[in-house]
């Protein structure tokens, strides 16, 4: 049993260290995404300065409060701006979903550790920003070991949530070709109602109600607000329930949609 | 006991009508309108251990799609395929642990990495001992001539260095079966001649079953003892290679372009007139009752031959031979 296990964690691992490697292939693009998030970040700081300027608190959260948080919610916006669909449809449009398919792993199981695993990365290539968000626009991070390790959690198990949201909308790709809309969409919706643009309890009750029926606020607003400050260490244990209710379901059935997918496989080429 | 078992096998696609755009691709969820294509229609036949075939048909013909289904990432419509006792779409993951697949066009390696990172990454996935690796390595690095390759970036290579580097890393886990589909496609001959020397060499030393599909006849004279040779899907032929020899080898086409009337030319001996147009004669002879120089000597000490050129029967002609039922007719050693 130990000895299966220590096999997997080794073969998925090899996978999943192959991503950074290619990431950095391709080192230009490291900058332009640090350059593209400090740029935002600086507009954002600026813009909240400006809705503050009148005010000295909105639906409860003051300026140091949402300030945080929007700009932890920045840091990490581009993990839940995936483009999964248009992957797919691209894996199955070039026929290299074939080669995937045939690799003797299971599939969903393999992207996930890659996708997890690259958290890790995320969280090293991120710390400059963090560094220079602290230092330029007083960004206030916790001390308590308890809040990181518990947003750690957090973070680790909303990421997988989206992830297995959006495998099930991926598999839409082995029905249609139009996959490159649908997937930008995805990411539109996905970046207003994860709470990247503004904290989810500043919007209207019926807005919330419905962030709340998608699963995109699981990897960034749930995670974010425990970090900023502006949720308490003592709510953790119901959202991280709340999480896994959302993990154990969508893990389901996306197992079940790719299931009946692939029967549809009609990998192109050859 | 067949390593590979295909009974009544037929793949139909249902091709779906699009319209384009957002709105095009909801319409085509909701409400599919289909058309059906068979690309394999009924092929049944089985594979021992340690057999070469050469899987073989014209573009379009079915073969493709046939060893995706063989491989598992293709449900069958209808019939039953059986790989190392496996149902090889249900148990997909399970029987990729013992099989190996290059598909002439794409590639299992990863395209920005240097080869050598894709290698060990393979042998880390299918768990290959490490001193079996390195032995494997060093074996395949002689046959292959990968010495410099393993240093290079998928992306940087040709497409003969590109094929090298594929079937290195899809025999390094000592698959039981590999389907090679396509694998000299675009080589030029001293590519070729090494890959098929590498082929030869793991299906001699390791016992291992080779699926090939092809339309290069020099591939399959050199590698393939048996040939299994379909058309539109349906298989046309299922036996050895020097049938298939021994009828198209035979006879030779010769083609004549003539000043005068073709017509007027009497048919050497052991030659039939297979085409005549006023001004074009095409004879095929037999081999064995004469040679080409004596047709051409013949016609052309009957009338003015501008040009003539002698064809080699390439697949496509010998598959519309068999196809029209030459090999009904009566073989002669
Ligand atoms: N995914 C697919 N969808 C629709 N038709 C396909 C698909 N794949 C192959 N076909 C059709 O099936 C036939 C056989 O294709 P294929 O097996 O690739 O031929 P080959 O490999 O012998 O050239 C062709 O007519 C091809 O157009
Ligand atoms: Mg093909």
């Amino acid at each position: 049993m130990m000895q299966a296990l220590r096999r997997r964690i080794k073969v998925y691992g090899a996978f999943a260290a192959m991503a950074p490697k290619d990431y950095f292939a391709y080192t230009a693009w490291v900058w332009v995404e640090f350059i593209a998030q400090f740029l935002t970040m600086t507009i954002f700081v600026h813009f909240w300065r400006a809705v503050y300027a009148n005010t000295s608190t909105l639906n409860g959260l003051n300026l140091p409060q949402t300030l945080n948080y929007i700009m932890l919610a920045q840091v990490l916006a581009p993990l839940v701006q995936t483009r999964t669909i248009f992957q797919f449809g691209f894996l199955i449009q070039n026929g290299q979903m074939a080669i995937e398919l045939l690799r003797p792993v299971d599939f969903q199981a393999r992207v996930l550790v890659d996708t997890l695993g690259w958290l890790g990365m995320y969280a090293l290539l991120k710390t400059p920003l963090l560094l220079i968000a602290v230092i330029l626009f007083g960004l206030q991070l916790p001390t308590s070991p308890a809040v990181w390790l518990a947003f750690g959690i957090l973070l680790v198990l909303g990421r997988a949530v989206v992830f297995y949201f959006d495998w099930i909308f991926a598999c839409l790709a082995f029905y249609t070709t139009e996959t490159w809309g649908l997937s930008v969409v995805r990411v539109g919706v996905a970046t207003f109602f994860s709470g990247i643009l503004i904290p989810i309890a500043m919007m209207p009750g019926w807005l919330q109600q419905l962030a709340g029926a998608m699963p995109f606020a699981q990897a960034i607003y749930v995670p974010t607000s425990l970090l900023s400050g502006i949720a308490s260490l003592a709510d953790a244990p119901r959202v991280l329930l709340i999480q896994l209710g959302w993990l154990i379901a969508l893990a389901i059935l996306s197992r079940a949609v790719f299931n009946v997918a692939i029967r549809k496989v009609t990998v192109q080429g050859g | 006991m067949p390593i590979i078992q295909a009974e009544n096998l037929s793949k139909v696609f249902r091709i779906p009508h699009k319209d384009p755009g957002v709105a095009g691709a909801f319409k085509a969820v909701l409400r599919p309108r289909f058309e059906d294509k068979v690309a394999v229609n009924g092929i049944s036949f089985s594979v021992e251990p340690g057999e070469i075939v050469g899987y073989i048909g014209v573009n379009g013909a079915g073969k493709s799609t046939t060893i995706k289904m063989l491989t598992g990432i293709l449900m069958p419509t209808r019939g039953n395929v059986q790989v190392l006792g496996r149902d090889p779409h249900r148990q997909r993951v399970a029987n990729a642990r013992d099989i190996g697949v290059v598909f002439g066009q794409r590639s299992q390696l990863w395209w920005d990495l240097a080869f050598i990172e894709s290698l060990n990454l393979v042998a880390k996935i299918y768990e290959v001992p490490p001193a079996r690796y390195k032995q494997l390595l060093d074996q395949f690095a002689e046959t292959l001539e990968l010495g410099e390759l393993l240093r290079v970036p998928i992306r940087n290579m040709s497409l003969g260095q590109k094929m090298r580097a594929e079937l290195a890393a899809t025999l390094i886990h000592a698959p039981r079966i590999v389907y090679l589909d396509e694998p000299t496609i675009g080589l030029d001959l001293i590519v070729k001649e090494r890959i098929r020397e590498f082929i030869k060499q793991q299906n001699r030393a390791a016992g291992t079953t080779v699926i090939l599909t092809t339309h290069d006849l020099g591939d399959i004279e050199e590698l393939c003892p048996r040939v299994i040779i379909i058309d539109a899907g349906a298989l046309i032929y299922d036996g050895p290679i020097s049938t298939i020899k021994a009828r198209f080898g035979k006879y030779r086409e010769i083609t004549f372009e003539t000043l005068g009337d073709a017509s007027a030319c009497a048919v050497p001996p052991g030659a039939e007139i297979v085409g005549a147009e006023p001004r074009k004669l095409t004879l095929r002879f037999d081999r064995t009752l004469t040679t080409a120089s004596q047709v051409a000597q013949a016609v052309m000490n009957a009338i003015e031959v501008k040009d003539f050129s002698l064809a080699e029967p390439d697949l496509a002609s010998v598959i519309k031979q068999i196809y029209g039922g030459a090999l009904r007719e009566p073989v002669t050693p």
